[in-house]
């Protein structure tokens, strides 16, 4: 108690992280960078196919990275020596998966009652499509988050990248709730985590404008159904947009003082938000003469001079590049294992004190197997090394 | 087992307006936390943002205030006068948790701000969030949804690869995403407040930034940065790989039915094999440019009109059920209609029914998680009509 007020709010906690891919591991940094002991567990019998590339860089920050084979009997015994010294457990494997493994829910808190096990799939463990094969850009349309999402009368767009991150981080969230209800309560908790529902749970106005009028909403690209002007303008240079929000009539007259249309400023049909958005496609012509003179991120600072919600649509490289994450403090300087120094990505949220995360580069398969299995479940050298030779800890 | 969801007795006062503080507060309410919602005498902006029923502006009716107030308690102050802050001072030293999101009005600014509340409840932890964050240039600039999900990457990747990028620009998506990350992060590092509270018995100050919020969704795009990548071109004719619906270097896509369109993406070669004999193993299948996953990946233009010519005598339903049942990723592309009426939502109980004096009985998303040993109070109490707490809530502090 009254330990420091430097420590991480995590610290102490020990999460046995057998997910993979996106979801899963994106919630485990988050619990690691907080102060969470992570250990990660995989096998080079089936690597985590996110390993390919730099990605797996960001899903796997500040964690430990044991390698378990859990298809060989010793191989599970390990997994479940470590359930019994771990707080929280989260799997994302298809449904069925990891009973089928041998640790399905009844046998985890068998071995450690007290437990938090986290279970996420693509429709949850249990309805008549917990079967469905699922990948996360298809669950964007399985969700009815696609089908407000892209242009009018046109066909649905892709999806982008969605489903996963927002799980991640929802994944997180729930979990640290569930550490909460333990330390008030002693009790563990099993968690069945859907990720199409967490998607769905986006939706109220689409869900709640079907039942108050009847009507199925229609995307509407960047548009709204009350704000106006809502889109992007074209800026100058190739491919160069600036987005503007205008949320109020004062916003309005900023707007048109800041393009020198004070003729649209007097006009009584544009005077509210319902006129400004039937006339919207004339009043975009006329601020696009104006943006097509500025450079993006220059038209969003004169906008925001003035108080105009604006910025620029950018990829993801100048995202990167962007000097308020520079100055705000939210990469990482790190030293990665080839030797180059590189900014990798932070977190949302800064902590008064000095509470500041972790944020480490990812670690490598295996690289923390003695820690794990020697220090953690007092394995000796030969037990190890006999296991090694065994390809159960592999 | 408790019935009472996972933060029983735990107190949050939330100051927040619109959508990303409410949100916040939202997700605290449905994890069973006693929320009392400090709205301003004419109310949260969120009361004047559709849908309403008919279209008709109404403060108790708004459709999105309704769902993102569910399940709390509310209070007016007037926190620019003595009384109301008297009042919230009062509140503040009873609560675990004060939420806000300005602008307009920063509780700094009313002398409410944190090291005022700290000194009157050491233990608070007081989570505030912004567009931009306390901190970087942007620090005082204003945003929306809309200029979060373009300024943080979003609308580029929502899109894909076209024709003409100049003529065809990047889109946010439906509804308010960018502010939802911005409430989920918020009551992430809340969450994680209070369980360091509960540790140390330390609170504290959080400043959470919507913006960082929605980066931080694309840490796999920020990682191929900082490796030296270049970002996904927007402009079709310079995407080196050939894509199908944007899904680069995966078979999938969007195929027209009958009813509207299904999602596919058989991209193994055995999902490719029971794919083929979902569609009754045409002709064409053994032609050697769709043979291999590369092959298919390279002639995708040509494979994807066969493939739309079978699909459209077929209903989404149809297709995604046979394509499942093959154990093959495919699923219809729904709308909040087909949502509403799906026997594998209805069956896990998503949607859940809250009476409200002013719009009646209707249904809610729920939430994602089930919990085994503390179910979550969903559908304790309706949102708050403005003030109706006031006697109950406000009178005991005296």
């Amino acid at each position: 108690m009254f330990e420091s007020t430097n420590q991480l709010p995590l610290h102490g906690i020990r999460v046995l992280d057998l997910s993979w891919i996106i979801a899963g591991p994106t919630s485990t940094r988050f619990l690691a960078s907080m102060g969470a002991e992570v250990i990660k567990v995989g096998s080079a019998r089936r690597p985590d196919p996110s390993t390919r590339g730099p990605a797996f860089q960001a899903y796997n920050q500040s964690k430990l990275y044991a390698s378990l084979n859990i298809s060989k009997p010793e191989g599970l015994e390990l997994v479940k020596h470590l359930l019994s010294v771990s707080d929280v457990v989260i799997e994302n494997f298809a449904a069925g998966v990891i009973e089928r493994l041998g640790l399905g829910y009844e046998i985890v808190r068998g071995v450690n009652p007290d437990i938090i096990m986290v279970a996420s799939s693509g429709t949850g463990h249990y309805g008549p499509h917990t079967d469905y094969v699922a990948y996360g850009s298809l669950l964007q349309h399985y969700t009815g988050w696609n089908s407000i999402s892209g242009y009018p009368q046109r066909e649905p767009v892709p999806g982008g990248l969605w489903a996963d991150p927002w799980v991640g981080m929802e994944l997180a969230m729930v979990t640290v709730a569930a550490l909460n209800n333990r330390a008030q309560t002693g009790q563990g908790q099993y968690v069945d985590f859907s990720m199409a529902e967490a998607l769905s749970a986006c939706l109220p106005e689409a869900v709640l404008d079907y039942q108050m009028n009847d009507r199925v909403k229609e995307p509407m690209g960047n548009r709204d159904d009350w704000y106006a002007p809502h889109d992007v303008f074209h800026c100058a240079g190739s491919d160069r947009w600036v987005a503007i929000a205008v949320t109020n009539d004062e916003e309005w007259a900023s707007l048109c003082r800041l393009i020198e249309r004070p003729d649209l400023a007097s006009d009584t049909r544009y005077a509210d938000a319902e006129g400004r958005r039937r006339y919207q496609d004339r009043l975009g012509v006329a601020i696009t003469e104006w943006t097509m003179q500025h450079e993006d991120h220059q038209a969003m600072a004169l906008l925001q001079q003035v108080g105009v919600p604006a910025g620029p649509s950018q990829d993801i490289l100048r995202v990167f590049k962007e000097e308020q994450l520079a100055e705000s403090g939210y990469f990482s300087r790190v030293e990665t294992r080839d030797g180059i120094i590189r900014d990798l990505p932070g977190l949302p949220w800064r902590f008064d004190g000095d509470r500041s995360p972790i944020l480490t580069e990812a670690p490598e398969l295996g690289q923390d197997n003695s820690f794990v299995y020697r220090e953690l479940l007092g394995l000796t050298q030969e037990d190890l090394e006999r296991m090694v030779a065994d390809q159960i800890i592999y | 087992m408790t019935t009472d969801g996972l933060l029983p007795g735990v107190r949050v006062l939330d100051v927040g307006q619109g959508i990303s503080g409410p949100y916040c507060g939202k997700i605290l309410a449905q994890m069973g936390a006693e929320v009392i919602k400090v709205e301003p005498p004419d109310g949260d902006s969120a009361r004047r943002m559709g849908p309403f029923p008919k279209n008709i502006s109404h403060p108790e009716k708004s459709g999105l205030f309704l769902a993102l107030n569910a399940n709390k308690y509310g209070v007016t102050l007037d926190l620019s006068s003595p009384e109301g802050a008297d009042s919230f001072r009062k509140l503040a030293a009873t609560a675990d948790i004060v939420i806000e999101n300005p602008p307009p009005v920063f509780l700094e600014d009313l002398g409410l701000g944190y090291e005022s509340l700290k000194a009157i409840n050491p233990g608070i932890v007081f989570s505030s969030i912004t567009p931009f964050g306390n901190r970087g240039p942007y620090k005082d600039y204003k945003a929306t949804d809309l200029v979060l999900y373009h300024m943080s990457g979003h609308a580029h990747g929502l899109l894909g690869a076209v024709k003409d990028p100049d003529n065809d620009p990047p889109i946010r998506a439906g509804g308010h995403q960018a502010e939802f990350v911005g409430g989920l992060a918020a009551a992430t590092a809340t969450m994680m407040a209070l369980y360091g509270k509960r540790m140390t018995g330390i609170g504290g100050r959080i400043d959470i930034s919507s913006f960082e919020a929605m980066v931080t969704q694309l840490i796999s795009g920020l990682a191929n940065s900082a490796w030296g990548r270049p970002a996904p071109p927007r402009d079709i004719a310079k995407v080196e790989e050939a894509a199908i619906g944007g899904m680069v270097g995966a078979i999938g896509g969007i195929l027209p039915c009958n009813d509207g369109y299904v999602a596919i993406s058989p991209r193994e070669d055995a999902q490719w094999e029971r794919w083929l004999g979902v569609m009754g193993n045409p002709e064409w299948s053994t032609d050697d440019r769709y043979s291999t996953r590369d092959s298919r990946q390279k002639n995708s233009p040509s494979l994807w009109k066969l493939l739309s010519d079978w699909s459209v005598h077929y209903s989404k339903h149809e297709i995604a059920s046979l394509g499942q049942e093959q154990r093959i990723p495919c699923f219809p592309v729904n709308t909040v209609l087909d949502l509403m009426s799906d026997e594998h939502l209805a069956h896990r109980e998503f949607f859940v029914e809250i009476q409200h004096p002013a719009v009646g009985v209707l249904k809610y998303p729920g939430s994602a998680y089930k919990l085994s040993n503390s179910p979550l109070p969903l559908a304790a109490r309706p949102a708050p009509l403005l003030g109706e707490h006031n006697s109950e809530i406000l009178e005991g502090l005296r």
